[in-house]
């Protein structure tokens, strides 16, 4: 692997924001060796940024040091570099003695984000919730437009059961970022979780139409290949329906409710989504170019009633 | 008391699926039968590592994986889960939810909450949680440590954890693993078998 094809690979990794921390220590490493720092120019900066969080994540403290002593000389006092330490700092001290170190930060300036954000990711893995979530929310009022953490705060409130705070959060989302079709999945399973199952379907609808924006033609459309998010959109359009349809069934006398208000489709429209779904994700594993595996059994599934 | 034990294709996926996403929460299930000496183990069927308190793909993943055990003459006898941090060993709601439902189809369900403390070492990883009622899950405590020479949980040989460390560490076989959310990424991915990760020595 030559100096070049590290560079390459780290600055791809740098785009994506990729958490590859291991693959980063090792290259970043070699970089280091090499004395190729100063080949990246004003790119140096930000690779010894990404270094020094690989290196803290894969416990290489040593090389996270030298990186951060580095980027302490060129920026002292700097809010980035702040937030740095801070991390470093989180890979060894205690959980109170960090947390009194970004009390102290957040006294001195108190808009850092950067600082006031690893706070708050601090508190939620001391398991200190209640705070987390009541800074969390204050962050947001002052930092609206920051994705991350509505996402964040979103899956916090999931994993307390709290799924109508969870939609909320995510409702946000989905105005931040309206053409991303992850958060109108990941809003869809939350709904699903919560037991909204129009709901859920409708955002499951949601998800594969974003997904099929590009399929102009009903003709294109029948012989595409659902691939990635469209897989999973059409497998819980797939559940959303055998649930709404299971439901009202002779025998069963009341619909399914929905917290949200949110109106099913009618009985025979559930019955060509469902037809639909079945079709498309069966087609998503007979029409895979590399082959798929498992067919067997998602075949039984479809076929099943319950 | 009913005695376990676990497997090397079991140990070795669930060690893959936490080693490949050591900054998430993992889970997963385990298949087996029961014997007259006790509960097989042998084998696992890693489900998720994103959006782990969200349960659509669960279910769906849960019930394909019930469905291929079937077809192979095995149980789910089991669940595993893998936390974020270190010191959170407790079996999540989300954890206790599925594990009584794999226990509605077999009594002597177990649950394990992998040990990311002992995950390096040469000790098995895992931390036995048994139900007494329906729902409530508690760790299980005998006079033996989980896994010890005497204890009602055994590996079925003492040198899987070191073997599943060097897998990970020279072979970089979890890099092969894939579970039921790569899975609906690319249907290519071999999720209920995993038969690309597992060492030819097996």
């Amino acid at each position: 692997m030559s100096i070049a094809s590290a560079l390459q690979t780290l600055a791809n990794y740098r785009s994506h924001s990729a958490r590859a921390s291991q693959d980063i220590v090792e290259k970043g490493e070699e970089v280091l060796k090499a004395n190729a720092v100063v080949q990246l120019g004003d790119e140096a900066w930000a690779f010894l940024e990404q270094l020094t969080l690989a290196a803290i994540d894969v416990g290489r403290l040593d090389i996270a040091d030298e990186c951060l002593e580095e980027l302490a000389k060129t920026f002292p006092d700097s809010p980035r570099v702040n937030v740095l330490t801070g991390i470093r700092m989180e890979g060894s001290e205690s959980p109170d003695t960090i947390l009194k170190f970004y009390n102290e930060q957040l006294k001195e300036e108190t808009a850092n984000p950067g600082i006031w954000k690893r706070k708050i990711s601090l508190l939620r893995r001391m398991g200190k919730i209640d705070d987390c979530v009541e800074e969390l929310s204050t962050y947001l009022d002052t930092f609206y437009n920051d994705l991350e953490g509505w996402v964040e705060l979103a899956d916090i409130y999931a994993s307390c059961h709290q799924y109508t705070s969870s939609l909320q959060a995510l409702s946000h989302s989905l105005l931040l970022a309206p053409q991303n079709p992850f958060y109108a999945l990941q809003f869809a399973e939350t709904a699903f979780t919560a037991n909204d199952i129009p709901l859920a379907l409708k955002m499951f609808l949601v998800v594969i139409d974003m997904c099929e924006r590009d399929l102009s033609t009903p003709i294109e459309a029948k012989e595409s290949v659902p691939s990635g998010v469209g897989v999973r959109a059409w497998y819980g359009l797939k559940l959303c329906c055998r649930r709404a349809l299971g439901r009202s069934s002779a025998s069963s006398s009341s619909s399914l409710t929905s917290q949200s208000n949110t109106s099913l489709p009618d009985l025979k429209k559930l019955q060509k989504l469902d037809e639909l779904a079945t079709e498309r994700v069966l087609t998503a594993y007979s029409a895979s170019a590399r082959g798929a595996e498992g067919k067997a059994v998602v075949m039984a599934w479809m076929g099943s009633t319950d | 008391m009913v005695s376990y034990t676990v497997q090397a294709p079991a140990y070795f996926k669930i060690f893959f699926h936490a080693a490949k996403h050591p900054h998430k929460q993992v889970n997963g299930v385990l298949l087996g039968v029961s014997t007259s000496s006790g509960v097989e183990i042998q084998d696992a069927i890693p489900l998720l590592h994103h959006w782990t308190s969200l349960s659509p793909m669960m279910e769906i993943g849960l019930d394909l994986a019930a469905r291929h055990a079937e077809s192979l003459g095995l149980n789910l006898v089991g669940y595993y889960q893998a936390s974020e941090r270190l010191d959170d060993t407790a079996l999540a709601p989300v954890g206790e939810k599925v594990a009584s439902k794999v226990k509605e189809g077999f009594a002597d369900a177990v649950a394990f909450v992998i040990d990311g403390n002992k995950l390096g070492s040469n000790d098995a990883a895992l931390i036995p949680y048994i139900s007494q009622s329906s729902s409530t899950w508690r760790p299980f405590t005998e006079a033996s440590a989980p896994f010890s020479s005497n204890s009602s949980f055994q590996l079925s040989s003492s040198d899987l954890p070191t073997r599943a460390v060097a897998l990970v560490q020279e072979q970089h076989l979890h890099q092969k693993f894939g579970d039921f959310d790569d899975h609906l990424e690319d249907v290519a991915i071999d999720w209920l078998r995993n038969r690309e990760a597992m060492p030819a020595d097996l």
